[in-house]
């Protein structure tokens, strides 16, 4: 896929979402959290799928699994942080007061905090500047 | 599924910008949790249920944001022999945070109910700046 079509569907799935927030929250409808959600579950299906061609792809290549994985670090993490905090959202919306807030937000933090990390490394390579 | 540098083709912002976001979110999560649990009201009683403060590292990052954009257009504007891509590069950058701080500040307002605003009506700057975003994703090559 190209990076136009990419970032369609990346649109597309992001609109779809929106507006099934905006009727959620409105007290209109009473749906699941984990329904209202569904657009976000197609997204990450689709980007673990992408993230396991990826790593078959390049399997051809390497014998060893542990530097396959160590090569898509970011990838892998990125993934299944974003797959956690959206879970753990999903369950604190629906059940209140079951999970404590700041365990909810603890994956999405990390994965903010390994994304600021990513981009900090790639300013500091490219501009020789930050950390 | 994106590379940095294909987000930074995508949403016309830097690597600087996109650093700065991610920063700001990271603290509103963590002014977020406060609140929601309570621990807000407890540290500071000015603060209490207001919404305006725990948004506040975003509106902080916003402005960063906004002043890096007015510097970068200057820059871009008197170096650049091209004027129109500075002066593109600039409305853009103005459309992203002022549609991204009106939603903010619409939020705010609805979650302490100072507004009768439905959900909708607060989240429509963001399908307005969803709308921008897709005629930049028309536009992007389909080599890449």
């Amino acid at each position: 896929m190209t990076l136009a079509h990419r970032a369609l569907f990346t649109w597309f799935i992001l609109l779809v979402f929106l507006i099934l927030l905006c009727l959620r929250l409105d007290p209109r409808t009473t749906w699941n959290w984990f329904v209202t959600f569904i657009p976000l579950w197609i997204f990450d299906g689709i980007l673990v799928i992408y993230v396991i061609i990826k790593i078959i792809r390049k399997w051809r290549n390497l014998k060893r699994l542990r530097e396959l994985l160590l090569l898509y670090k970011w990838n892998i993490s990125g993934v299944l942080l974003t797959i956690s905090s959206q879970l753990f959202i999903c369950l604190t919306l629906e059940f209140p007061q079951a999970i404590p807030i700041y365990v909810t937000m603890l994956p999405i933090s990390t994965l903010l905090l390994l994304a600021i990390i990513y981009v900090a490394g790639r300013l500091r390579k490219r501009e020789g500047w930050l950390l | 599924m994106f590379k940095l540098s294909e987000l930074v083709r995508w949403l016309g912002l830097t690597e600087f910008e996109i650093l700065l976001n991610l920063c700001g979110l990271l603290m509103f999560t963590i002014t977020l949790s406060l609140k929601i649990s309570g621990a807000l009201n407890n540290i500071a009683l000015d603060v209490k249920s207001d919404w305006f403060a725990v948004f506040s590292p975003l509106f902080f990052i916003d402005i960063f944001n906004a002043y890096f954009c007015v510097i970068v257009g200057i820059r871009m504007y008197l170096d650049s022999d091209n004027k129109r891509k500075a002066l593109n590069r600039f409305m853009w950058s103005t459309y992203f945070l002022v549609l991204i701080a009106i939603f903010k500040y619409l939020l705010c307002l609805k979650l302490s109910g100072k507004t009768g605003l439905e959900y909708s009506e607060v989240f429509s700057p963001i399908f307005v700046l969803l709308q921008l975003v897709a005629v930049r994703a028309c536009q992007l090559p389909n080599s890449i």
